[in-house]
């Protein structure tokens, strides 16, 4: 079902390095961000946290190219930012689905966006839904699903373009517990075989800390970058082994304690 | 589903039984002396269909009708989806549509009968005016309910402006859309009856006219009723379609 892809597929060959150089954005006169620098090396998951208003998705969307900063640039290998392009894909907190639109038709959006033929959007659309575990479903309708079924259409649909940067704007953030934990490894696994940079805005410190390999933390109103932790937990991950760890409860006792301290 | 189903059509074939049961008992006592039964009314009915008066004359106001509806739908909804494009334009033109709709538009008729003249241009016009604003109102509503997460999802996969339009803002707006062709069909109708009972006697209105003139009230129930089921038949075809199109709702 492979088969020879299109270039539309074939772009991603290796995961690129996002670095945001002095990004600083106001909204009128509330200042969202301030003179953020920090760098994301090529196939690293990294986590950004921090308060709610913090500007961590404002962030992500400056990286996604929807918005510009007012100072600063982000370049993504070496590239500067001028707008959404190839290299990026973006899941997003409230999945954003085309809600008249099946499963397969909004997995192929990007796809389709690009020009690549039906046949072309079918088969890619049939391998990242089965990846992300909906095989089965293409003709469904988004109502018809599960909030976190959904996510996985909107994840679905960011892999399908297969870009070298997945943007997740606390994309488990509006599903229930135990679905965020199969989630969340279900992300983990895709990472491993796909390897692509990941930049993961949450307000989780569980999740930041489970899933990524570094967390960025922000300050509140207006965001600096705080702290970065490094986060040094063996992979491959899984609930049983990682979070059951005394390293991983450390880790997240550490981020409380940076979180507490910025108040 | 099956079930309820029948139950629906059972309860909407007992209403019309009951008014019918209602109307015969009224007309035979009689309340008035110019209200027919439903009986004498059935046979009025059934002599218009043989003598082709009926299907001639809806020949006739169809004329009327499918042209102003047609140009209202070709007008409106475009018009309407552009003014949801365009900020300036739909913040200016809203106001003469609020107008249009809050206006008693039979005023109108006279007017459009004295510039224009007594023709079947005429009486579409007056549906095309009943009708157009609905459509329009109901096509820029639709445009701008459409969520601002779909406009940045698509923003985000590097979507272009006819993209948009095309993969998100157009089925985005089409429930809208369809629910102001289905009201802006009722509004056509009644368009069409004032114009043919007040000026222009062409057509269905015509029959009505005359019947009454001459007392004929069986006739004129049989021409009334002729019109009710044709709006409702046109209405229901709609909704076959609006129900295929939207089927991604149920």
């Amino acid at each position: 079902m492979v088969g020879p892809l299109t270039n539309v597929q074939r772009s991603a060959t290796h995961p690129l390095g996002i670095a945001i150089r002095g990004v600083s954005k106001a909204f009128g006169r509330v200042r969202a961000l301030d003179d953020i620098t920090l760098s994301v090396e090529a196939g690293q998951f990294v986590a950004i946290i921090g308060p709610s208003g913090c500007g961590k998705t404002t962030l992500l969307k400056i990286v996604a190219g929807l918005l510009r900063p007012d100072a600063g640039r982000v370049e993504i290998g070496g590239v500067p930012v001028t707008g959404p392009g190839p290299d990026r894909a973006m899941v997003f907190q409230d999945f954003a689905l085309l809600p008249w639109a099946s499963v397969l038709r909004n997995v192929t959006f990007g796809l389709e966006v690009r020009g690549a033929p039906r046949p072309v959007r079918h088969a890619v659309a049939q391998r990242v839904i089965a990846k992300v575990g909906l095989a089965g479903f293409e003709h469904h309708y988004p109502h018809q699903l599960s909030g976190g079924m959904q996510q996985r259409v909107g994840l679905a649909r960011a892999l399908a373009v297969n870009p070298q940067i997945l943007l997740m704007d606390e994309p488990f953030a509006s599903v229930d517990e135990q679905t965020r934990r199969l989630l969340q490894d279900d992300l983990l696994t895709l990472w491993a075989d796909e390897r692509k940079t990941v930049l993961l805005v949450t307000h989780s410190m569980d999740e930041a800390i489970y899933l990524a390999d570094q967390v960025f933390v922000l300050s509140p109103r207006p965001g600096r970058l705080f702290r970065i932790i490094e986060v040094d937990l063996p992979r491959p991950r899984s609930s049983q082994t990682t979070r059951a760890s005394a390293a991983f409860g450390r880790l997240v006792e550490d981020l409380w304690g940076i979180l507490k301290e910025m108040q | 589903m099956g079930e309820s189903w029948a139950l629906v059509w059972g309860l909407r074939g007992a209403v019309v039984l009951v008014v019918l049961g209602v109307w015969e008992w009224a007309g035979r006592v009689p309340v008035n002396f110019a209200f027919p039964t439903a009986t004498a009314t059935a046979r009025a009915f059934a002599e218009l269909l043989g003598s082709g008066a009926l299907p001639r004359a809806f020949g006739i106001s169809a004329q009327a009708f499918l042209l102003g509806y047609g140009a209202a739908v070709l007008v409106g909804v475009p018009f309407g989806l552009l003014m949801g494009l365009i900020r300036p334009l739909g913040r200016i033109a809203r106001v003469y549509l609020d107008l249009l709709i809050t206006m008693p538009m039979a005023a109108l008729v006279p007017l459009v009968i004295l510039t224009m003249g007594v023709r079947i241009t005429s009486s579409a016009l007056i549906v095309f005016i009943f009708s157009m604003p609905f459509l329009a109102t109901n096509a820029y509503g639709g445009v701008r309910d459409v969520q601002a997460r779909l406009y940045e999802m698509a923003r985000a996969f590097d979507a272009r402006w006819l993209q948009i339009l095309r993969m998100v803002v157009f089925p985005s707006a089409l429930p809208m859309v369809l629910a102001g062709m289905r009201y802006g069909l009722s509004r056509a109708f009644i368009g069409l009856v004032i114009a043919e009972l007040l000026l222009a006697p062409f057509g269905v209105g015509r029959i009505i006219v005359d019947a009454r003139s001459v007392f004929a009230f069986d006739r004129m129930f049989a021409a009334v009723l002729s019109v009710i089921l044709a709006a409702l038949l046109l209405l229901s075809g709609l909704q076959q379609v609006e129900a295929r199109l939207l089927h991604w709702r149920r």
